[in-house]
């Protein structure tokens, strides 16, 4: 009864601050940046009203996917941390966070502090194991460690101006990205038992990916020295941190087995045929001299839905598949959140890359029309490709990470297939 | 002594503790009691131990349904070559602090 009202409370308290995340977003949005609208026949107020209705799609959409996950969590893990008390809880996270090779000894302490009875022996218990998990030497020693974290400061402080003096513009994307995946190479020496051996090949792909992006900035910064200005000091740093979010998430991701070790290839092929077709579209769009016919309309018609909507289903189709066919909701969250880490540079990369190409021969933004600098495709592609893309379809990743267990064909008791499977709504 | 550094006075202390009743599986919170130290630092001798080949570990699947199972520890055979070598040598004074000796 207590465990049904915490649950309860978590779902109510999350929705709260995912409504009270986008109100935040809603008044600053109007504030800093507000609404251009018509004085003839418009009002201020009419204009956010019609934003803040605008807002209130997403806004569910991401309550949504947050109940979804936070009920997942709280059946897997939250009602095992609910049943035990906070040194408990404590320990429970620190085992979490320590590396696989040490975390048999977090576990170790975990189970010794059950035999510990009183609240103050038990936090004494408790917070004495966390220092020594915290204080656990990485595999290599601390020299190793701090040499590489050196060697990475060091090289982040050199790609700063060596950036800006090859490109303007390009150092504090430099600075940041460098840093970010130094930070990475520095956690990696730090956990990793021994240096990695197959590297596989969903991380290979999404690494290209990734390098593909940070190429084409470069070009295009090279290409249009002016282009500097549309990637102010704030976008620069979104930038780096999705692109080396996107390299981390390659990286470090779990690993399935049996049926979920497909999911990462599904969410990568989604990301390729959207931003393949957009491409395709684009350029069966984009004809001159303009043509006016049925076909072009239609052609025209099928490019903005794919644009305007296809984000949606690039992470929903990969979820809803993978879950489906690996009966998890675990499963069909990793196809969506690798359809999310290839798709972002992906489609990045492609649209600077046909932006530079359109601009030469037509003399127009990408999607966007005429008459505006060619640098201008770089702050839009930040703000499309990388801030409305992820926003308005990650939402879309969860919900059909959670429909696909429940598409698949029931299992039935007493089956070979039935003794390994589980309840799509525990897994 | 097996190409080790000479331990430190607690781990010193850990490896006589253990060395007492060799066969016999010893649980933390045991050597807590017994050497009066922390978790906090009596693991990092454990791990250290264990790291060097010194330390067999176990789970003791036998515990209670209602608890989980937990960590055994006892000298490895070359754990108890270095016992007999300390044994060998004047004991130490402890340290006041038991601090990483590398990894």
């Amino acid at each position: 009864m207590r465990r049904s009202r915490t649950r309860r409370n978590l779902l109510i308290a999350t929705a709260a601050a995912v409504v009270a995340a986008w109100a935040v977003l809603y008044v600053v949005v109007i504030t800093t940046a507000p609404l251009s609208y018509d004085p003839a026949s418009e009002s201020a107020a009419k204009v956010n009203r019609e934003f803040a209705l605008l807002l209130a799609v997403p806004t569910a959409l991401w309550v949504i996917a947050a109940l979804l996950l936070v009920d997942r969590w709280w059946s897997r893990t939250g009602v095992r941390l609910a049943a035990t008390d906070p040194p408990g809880r404590l320990l429970a996270v620190a085992v979490a966070a320590l590396p696989s090779h040490r975390r048999e000894w977090g576990v170790a302490m975990h189970a010794e502090l059950a035999e510990i009875g009183g609240r103050s022996a038990r936090w004494r218990f408790a917070l004495s194991s966390t220092r020594a998990m915290l204080r656990m030497p990485p595999v290599g020693g601390w020299t190793v460690l701090a040499l590489t974290a050196a060697v990475v400061v060091a090289v982040v402080a050199a790609a700063g101006p060596a950036a800006q003096a090859a490109a303007p513009g390009l150092g504090v994307f430099s600075v940041t990205f460098v840093a970010l995946v130094g930070a990475m190479v520095v956690v990696a020496v730090a956990r990793l038992r021994r240096p990695p051996g197959r590297v596989p090949a969903e991380t290979v792909v999404v690494a290209g990916v990734v390098a593909a992006a940070v190429v084409m900035t470069v070009i295009f910064l090279l290409r249009d020295p002016a282009a500097a200005r549309y990637l102010p000091a704030a976008n620069a740093v979104f930038l780096a941190v999705v692109l080396a979010g996107c390299l981390w998430i390659a990286v470090a991701a779990p690993r399935s087995r049996g049926a979920g070790r497909v999911a990462p290839f599904i969410g990568i092929a989604a990301g390729v045929v959207w931003v393949g077709g957009q491409l395709l579209l684009m350029r069966a769009a984009s004809v001159e001299p303009p043509v006016e016919s049925p076909a072009q309309n239609l052609v025209d018609m099928v490019a903005a839905i794919w644009v305007m909507l296809g984000h949606a289903g690039v992470f929903f189709v990969p979820a809803l598949v993978a879950g489906w066919i690996g009966r998890s909701f675990r499963s069909g969250l990793q196809a969506g959140i690798w359809a999310v880490v290839a798709t972002l540079p992906l489609n990045y990369a492609v649209w600077l890359h046909e932006a530079l190409g359109l601009y030469a021969t037509h003399g127009g933004l990408l999607w966007f029309g005429d008459g505006a600098p060619e640098g201008e495709n770089l702050s839009l592609v930040v703000s499309w490709g990388l801030r409305i893309i992820p926003l308005v379809g990650i939402p879309f990743a969860v919900i059909g990470a959670a429909i696909g267990p429940y598409a698949a064909r029931p299992v039935v008791p007493g089956s070979p297939a039935g003794a390994s499977a589980r309840s799509p709504a525990r897994r | 002594m097996n190409g080790l550094r000479r331990p430190s006075a607690q781990t010193t202390a850990m490896v006589r503790a253990l060395a007492e009743e060799p066969t016999a599986w010893r649980y933390g919170s045991e050597l807590c009691q017994r050497l009066d130290l922390t978790p906090g630092s009596l693991y990092p001798i454990l791990i250290w131990l264990a790291d060097r080949g010194l330390l067999e570990t176990t789970w003791d699947t036998g515990a209670p349904s209602d608890r989980p199972p937990r960590h055994r520890y006892r000298l490895s055979g070359i754990g108890r070559a270095l016992a007999a070598e300390l044994a060998a040598t004047p004991a130490r004074r402890p340290q006041p602090k038991v601090r990483w000796q590398g990894a």
